[in-house]
C-alpha cells in the first residue's frame, strides 16, 4: 500500500459545516435587514393611513360644524321671523279649547279684553 | 524602473488607505464638525411645528340657544419651493378661489416657502380644490384650518355679546369679558415633512392638544330679548330719537334677563359700523336720571326717621324759593305726605325731604343705592357715572340732586336702584354671566347671585313699592305704563339733556321709565329710556313716551314668562298724539 503517495495529495474539502454557518448566519442577516426594511415600509404606510384617516376625521368634522352653523343660522329668530313674514311658516294659536288643563282656568270676565297669559291659575 | 511584488502591494494599499482616509475625514467633517449646521438645514426644510387651534366656545342664552358660534373655514396656502407645474396650479386656484391667475403666479414666482392665497375660504370650496390638486398630480398648496365666529341673531344682542376683529381678538362685549374662558388654547405638533411637502407621521415629535374654549351661557333669556328689541326698535322707528335703551332685570338675583340700545350693529359685519352705532349705552352712558331718582331721597328719609308715612310736607303751592332760585313743581300742590311726593312726583316735596335729611345722609343713599361706582356687571367698560361729595356741592345741589339733576348715572344703575324697591332693600350685583361650561355641557363654574349691600329694610322697600304702585295708577304719572291683569309699580323719569356745550339743550329730553311687576311680587324689573324723541315737547315725558312702551314690553314679557294675572283686566287707554305745546315746566 503506497501510504506516502497519499499523504502528500494537497487535498481542499469543502467544510459543509462552516458553510452552512455562514450561509446561516447571512441568511439570518438578510432576513433581519429586509424584514427591518419591510417593517419600516409598513410603518410608513400605516402612517400614511393614519395621516389620511386623520385628515378625514377632520373634514367630517368640519362639515360637521358647517352644518350646524347652517341649522343655527336658519332656527335663529331672525330667520325664523322672515319666515313668518314671508309666509313660508305660520304661527297658529292654540285657543283654549284645544289645551289639556288639569285644572280649569279662571276666564276674563269681558271676553277678548284679557291678553296676558293665564296659565298658572288654578295650579296647586 | 522595476518595483518588486511587495513594492506594488504597499503603493495600492497606500493609495487605497488614503482613498479611505479622505473620505473618512469628510464623513467627520460632515457629521462632526458640521453636525450642528447640516442638522439645523435639515430641520429647517423638514422640520415643522403645527399648531392645532383650539375651538372658540360658544355663547349661549339661558336656555342654551346659540348666541355666538364658529363656522369652519380655511386659510389656503401656498409653498413654492414644493411646486412642479406652477403655471397649471395658478390656473386651478384662480379657478377655484376666484382670483388673478396672473397674480398667484407672480406670487408663486418670488419662490416663497408661505404664501397665504386667500383666507376664510368656505370648506367645500378648499375640500373641492385639493381633490382637483390631487387629479391633476399638483403639489405645494396647503391649508390651515381656521374658523370665522357667526352671531346667528345679527343685531339682537350686538352690544353684549361684541364681536372679534379681523385677527380674530376679541373687540368688546361677553367675548371680551370672557375671552380668558372662550378662547381656550392652541396645541401644538413637532412634524416632519417628505419633499413633497406631506407629514410623515413616523417621525411625529411632540405633541400637545388643544384645550377648547368653554361655552358662557348667559343670564339673558332671548325671548325677552326679542321682545325688549321688537319694541325699542319700533319706537327708535316711531320717535326718531337719538338713542334708546332697555334693561330687564331679576330683582331678585340680579340677573339681566335683556339688555338693548339703539342704535345698534351687526357683530358679524362690524366694518360697516360706526362708532357710535357699537356703544352699549345701558353701561357706557351716562345720564341725568330726572325724577326716577326721587325713590332714592324717598327711601332715604323714611329710612333715617326724617319723615313717616303720615308726615305732612308742604309744597309750596309750586313755587319753592331756595338759594336764591325758584324751584317749581309741574303743578301747584299743598301738603302732601311722601306717598303722594312720589305719585304727583314733586320736586319741592323731594327737595325738601333731602334737605331733612341733610346733604352728608342723603349723599350716603345715593352711593348705598349704588349710583357713582361701577356694578361689576361682566362687560367692558363699564363707568361709575358721576356723583359729586357734599363738598363739592353748591347751594341748589341739596334741592336738584333729589329730582335727578347735578348727578349722572348709568341705565343700568337706575334699573338696579329700583331692584333694590321690588327686592325689599337688596343691592344685588347685576350679572349677566350665568355659567361657564366645558364643551361636552359639564359646568365648570355658576355664579351665584351675589347681595352688594342692603341699601333699606323691607318695610321702606315695601312702602315705597306700594307709593310706586300710585304712580301707574289714574292720578299718578304713569298711567300708560299700565299692563292688563298686573299691577304695575314705577317711576317716571324725564330731565333736560345736558349740553355738550354746558348747561342744558333746549327742548330735548331725556325720557325714562323705570317699573316693576307685578309690583306684590316682582318678577321683573325693566327700565325703558329714550334721549331725545322728535316728538313735540308737550309730549315729550316719561310718562307719555317711555310708560306706553314699558307697557308693550311689560305685557309680552309676563306673557313670555306665563305670569298669574293678579287684577282683573281694565281698558287700555289710547296714546295722546303729539301737539306742540311747549310747557316750561317739566317734573315728571
Amino acid at each position: 500500500m503506497n501510504t506516502e503517495l497519499t499523504a502528500s495529495v494537497n487535498s481542499n474539502p469543502i467544510q459543509i459545516g462552516k458553510i452552512l454557518v455562514v450561509s446561516f448566519i447571512v441568511t439570518v442577516l438578510l432576513a433581519t435587514g429586509l424584514g427591518f426594511v419591510h417593517l419600516k415600509n409598513k410603518q410608513f404606510a400605516i402612517g400614511d393611513q393614519i395621516r389620511q384617516t386623520e385628515r378625514k376625521i377632520r373634514q367630517v368634522q368640519a362639515e360637521n360644524e358647517v352644518l350646524l352653523a347652517k341649522v343655527t343660522e336658519l332656527t335663529s329668530r331672525p330667520a325664523l321671523q322672515a319666515r313668518v313674514k314671508s309666509g313660508y311658516i305660520a304661527v297658529v294659536n292654540i285657543t283654549g279649547d284645544k289645551v289639556a288643563r288639569l285644572t280649569p282656568p279662571v276666564q276674563a270676565a269681558d271676553v277678548g279684553t284679557l291678553r296676558t297669559a293665564f296659565n298658572d291659575v288654578g295650579r296647586p | 524602473m522595476k518595483f518588486t511584488a511587495n513594492t506594488r502591494i504597499v503603493i495600492a494599499c497606500g493609495i487605497a488607505a488614503s482613498i479611505f482616509t479622505l473620505f473618512s475625514a469628510r464623513l467627520i467633517d460632515l457629521h462632526v464638525a458640521k453636525h450642528e449646521e447640516y442638522a439645523e438645514m435639515a430641520a429647517r426644510k423638514h422640520n415643522t411645528c403645527q399648531i392645532i387651534h383650539a375651538k372658540r366656545g360658544m355663547i349661549l342664552d339661558r336656555n342654551g340657544e346659540i348666541l355666538a358660534s364658529n363656522l369652519p373655514v380655511r386659510t389656503i396656502v401656498a409653498d413654492a419651493s414644493r411646486m412642479k407645474k406652477p403655471e397649471i396650479l395658478a390656473d386651478l386656484v384662480a379657478e377655484h378661489l376666484s382670483l388673478d391667475a396672473k397674480e398667484v403666479l407672480e406670487k408663486f414666482s418670488t419662490g416663497k416657502k408661505y404664501i397665504v392665497l386667500k383666507r376664510e375660504v368656505p370648506e367645500e370650496q378648499a375640500v373641492d380644490l385639493f381633490s382637483d390638486m390631487q387629479k391633476h398630480n399638483l403639489r405645494g398648496l396647503f391649508s390651515e384650518q381656521d374658523a370665522v365666529r357667526t352671531y346667528p341673531n345679527g343685531e339682537i344682542l350686538g352690544h353684549v355679546l361684541g364681536f372679534l376683529n379681523h385677527e380674530g381678538k376679541p373687540v368688546q362685549g361677553v367675548e371680551l369679558s370672557m375671552n380668558s374662558q372662550l378662547a381656550g388654547r392652541d396645541g401644538y405638533r413637532f412634524i416632519q415633512c417628505d419633499r413633497t411637502g406631506r407629514e410623515i407621521v413616523l417621525y411625529r415629535g411632540v405633541e400637545k392638544e388643544p384645550e377648547n374654549g368653554k361655552n358662557v351661557r348667559l343670564t339673558i333669556d332671548m325671548g325677552l330679548q326679542t321682545i325688549v328689541e321688537e319694541e325699542l326698535d319700533a319706537a327708535f322707528k316711531d320717535l326718531k330719537p337719538e338713542t334708546a335703551n332697555a334693561v330687564l332685570v331679576d330683582p331678585k338675583t340680579g340677573a339681566i334677563l335683556a339688555m338693548a340700545s339703539r342704535p345698534c350693529f351687526n357683530p358679524n359685519e362690524p366694518g360697516k359700523a360706526q362708532p357710535e352705532q357699537m356703544k352699549n349705552r345701558t353701561i357706557l352712558d351716562m345720564v341725568e336720571p330726572g325724577s326716577t331718582f326721587k325713590i332714592v331721597v324717598a327711601s332715604g328719609a323714611l329710612n333715617e326717621g326724617k319723615v313717616d308715612v303720615k308726615t305732612s310736607i308742604f309744597c309750596e303751592n309750586g313755587r319753592f324759593s331756595y338759594g336764591g332760585r325758584i324751584l317749581k313743581d309741574h303743578h301747584g300742590y299743598g301738603n302732601m305726605d311722601v306717598h303722594e311726593i312720589l305719585v304727583k312726583s314733586s320736586n319741592i316735596g323731594s327737595a325738601k325731604m333731602a334737605m331733612m335729611m341733610g346733604g352728608d345722609k342723603f349723599y350716603e343713599y345715593v352711593r348705598r343705592f349704588g349710583f357713582g361706582e361701577r356694578l361689576g356687571v361682566e362687560l367692558p367698560g363699564e363707568i361709575p357715572g358721576l356723583v359729586h361729595p357734599p363738598a363739592r356741592w353748591d347751594k341748589l345741589t341739596i334741592t336738584r340732586m333729589p329730582m335727578g339733576q347735578s348727578v349722572a348715572v348709568t341705565p343700568l344703575q337706575i334699573t338696579m336702584a329700583m331692584s333694590v324697591i321690588a327686592n325689599g332693600g337688596h343691592l344685588m350685583a347685576p350679572r349677566i354671566i350665568d355659567s361657564i361650561e366645558t364643551d361636552k355641557g359639564e359646568v365648570t363654574f355658576k355664579k351665584k347671585p351675589t347681595v352688594m349691600r342692603e341699601v333699606v329694610p323691607e318695610k321702606t322697600a315695601k312702602f315705597v313699592a306700594d307709593a310706586l304702585i300710585g304712580v301707574t295708577q289714574p292720578g299718578g304719572t304713569a298711567t300708560f305704563a299700565r299692563v292688563n291683569g298686573f299691577q304695575v309699580a314705577g317711576k317716571t323719569g324725564t330731565a333736560q339733556k345736558v349740553s355738550p356745550h354746558g348747561g342744558y339743550a333746549a327742548g330735548k329730553y331725556v325720557v325714562s321709565f323705570v317699573g316693576f311687576l307685578p309690583a306684590e311680587n316682582p318678577q321683573f324689573v325693566l327700565l325703558v329710556m329714550v334721549d331725545d324723541a322728535k316728538i313735540a315737547s308737550s309730549l315729550n315725558y316719561g310718562g307719555l313716551v317711555a310708560a306706553p312702551i314699558f307697557s308693550k314690553i311689560a305685557e309680552r314679557a309676563a306673557r313670555h314668562l306665563d305670569l298669574t294675572p293678579t287684577t282683573p283686566p281694565i281698558p287700555l287707554q289710547p296714546v295722546p298724539i303729539a301737539s306742540n305745546s311747549n310747557p316750561d315746566e317739566r317734573d315728571n
